[in-house]
């Protein structure tokens, strides 16, 4: 399982109710409902993804994130899910609003734009970066809104959006340097938020 | 298993079966029926072949609703519910057209108030122009103009040709009017259209949807077609949210399709896979 994947199950109860925005083969939810007996959905667009959803019978919806959750009550959930799709959303700030007004609290990962390896890429060879992390050329990636993990903490302060957790992961090597400079040397930020 | 509605004229009893009080045809005396009827006579057939649960109840549009009601009738008789290309209602559009349809129907002097039968004649013009009307709606803008564009069936536009215009599509809508005049009972087609128009899942659970749901025990696949008018993606999110509401189990997919309402009786990779996919968890 992907490492951000495996860190967040420590921030979900037994038994919660969930919401996997973005929620790809279905294989974090999957794993949710089979260790932690949660119950819940998932939504996606992609056709190939939501065909492994149903494979592995999953409650999966296709359903565009960029066209809000207006579907969804208030506080329907226990837990509304978003991991590495906030980058890829057209209006990432509006979608975090929706998750906070539909779940109790919400766990965001996304990939750090402020990494090393973006910054020297991008400062030696005056190119937009594409690495192992973020395979894509500029102008066919499915990112389109890539932000470092202090962008992502101002936009919560100006939200006013409370921080219960966050952790940074590195998928490539455990970098003891993560944790003290994680804008720097962190690849994965995972944030656990409810609205203050 | 797949069986014929109630009140329709291909198997099940309906206006065009003996009336053993009479010895005639039921003809415009066959009552009104609803869904739900069509939901109880299969159970009733359930019940007499002694199939105690459905492993899936499979319908689209019409069939979809009579899915959605089994769910909420006999909950414990139905494991699985697929609900293709249905409402929880039809729309003031959807009941105008059937109105269009049936006034056409009714108007025909071969009608006769529904007793055409002991007047030994048909209301085929009606009928005809009634199914016209029906398939336009079926069908999207984009199939139409694929299938027939401005394509000519006979004559020209040149000045002092005396053979008359016809379009493809007035002789396409034509047969597929007088086929079905030929091949369909009028008073089936004005009590199916009616059972249609007073569909409304939710009615006797206030109005809402969620509650109605709060009945079902199956697990539901809702699947919607991109470019069905008739009964359009919004439709199908109803149910859908409905039953996320009501904290049942649901997969939903919408099918990218140009083919309109029709879509969910052609063939699609897309929906052959969902729906096949999906049937494989389902044990039988």
């Amino acid at each position: 399982m992907r490492i951000d994947l495996n860190e967040i199950q420590h921030w979900i109860p037994q038994h919660s109710r969930i919401l996997d925005l973005g929620c790809g083969d279905g294989t974090l939810l999957k794993y949710l409902i089979d260790s932690k007996q949660a119950q819940g959905y998932g939504l996606e667009i992609d056709p190939g993804q939501i065909n492994i959803c149903i494979d592995k019978g999953l409650n999966v919806i296709e359903q565009n994130l960029d066209q809000g959750l207006g579907n969804f009550a208030d506080k329907s959930f226990d837990t509304v899910l978003m991991t590495q799709a906030l980058q890829t959303l057209h209006f990432p700030h509006l979608v975090l609003d929706e998750m906070l007004r539909v779940g109790k609290e919400c766990i965001v990962t996304f990939p750090n734009f402020g990494h090393w390896k973006a910054r020297f890429h991008l400062f030696t060879h005056g190119r937009m970066p594409v690495s192992d992390l973020l395979p894509y050329e500029w102008y066919d990636t499915p990112n389109i809104h890539f932000c470092t993990f202090k962008d992502f903490e101002v936009l919560c302060h100006e939200r006013q959006i409370k921080v219960i957790h966050r952790q940074v992961v590195n998928e490539s090597s455990q970098s003891l340097f993560k944790d003290i400079m994680p804008n720097l040397f962190g690849e994965t930020a995972i944030y656990h938020l409810s609205k203050s | 298993m797949a069986l014929n509605n109630l009140g329709g004229c291909h198997g099940s009893t309906g206006p065009r079966s003996i009336n053993s009080a009479t010895g005639k045809a039921w003809g415009a005396d066959f009552p009104m029926i609803r869904v739900r009827d069509w939901v109880s006579s299969q159970a009733r057939l359930a019940d007499a072949l002694g199939i105690e649960t459905w492993a899936a109840v499979v319908g689209g549009s019409l069939g979809g609703m009579q899915v959605m009601r089994w769910a909420l009738q006999y909950p414990q008789r139905i494991r699985h519910a697929i609900v293709i290309a249905s409402a929880l209602k039809l729309s003031a559009q959807n009941i105008a057209f059937n109105e269009a349809a049936r006034k056409a129907i009714t108007s025909d002097p071969h009608f006769h108030d529904g007793h055409y039968l002991d007047h030994d004649s048909l209301p085929k013009n009606g009928l005809a122009i009634a199914r016209m009307i029906g398939h336009i709606t079926y069908l999207s803008d984009y199939a139409m103009g694929e299938k027939f564009g401005r394509d000519l069936r006979s004559g020209n536009f040149d000045l002092g040709n005396a053979e008359p215009v016809e379009f493809q599509i007035e002789s396409y809508l034509r047969y597929q009017g007088d086929s079905f005049a030929n091949t369909f009972d009028a008073n089936s087609y004005l009590r199916i259209t009616k059972a249609l128009d007073y569909f409304d899942l939710a009615r006797e659970y206030e109005d809402d949807p969620v509650i109605a749901f709060k009945q079902a025990h199956a697990k539901f696949l809702v699947i919607s077609f991109s470019t069905d008018w008739r009964f359009a993606p919004e439709r199908s999110h109803e149910i859908v949210n409905a039953l996320v509401g009501a904290n049942k189990a649901v997969t939903y997919a919408e099918i990218e399709s140009k083919f309109g309402h029709d879509a969910f009786l052609l063939p699609d990779e897309r929906y052959q896979q969902v729906f096949a996919r999906y049937m494989a968890g389902v044990s039988v």
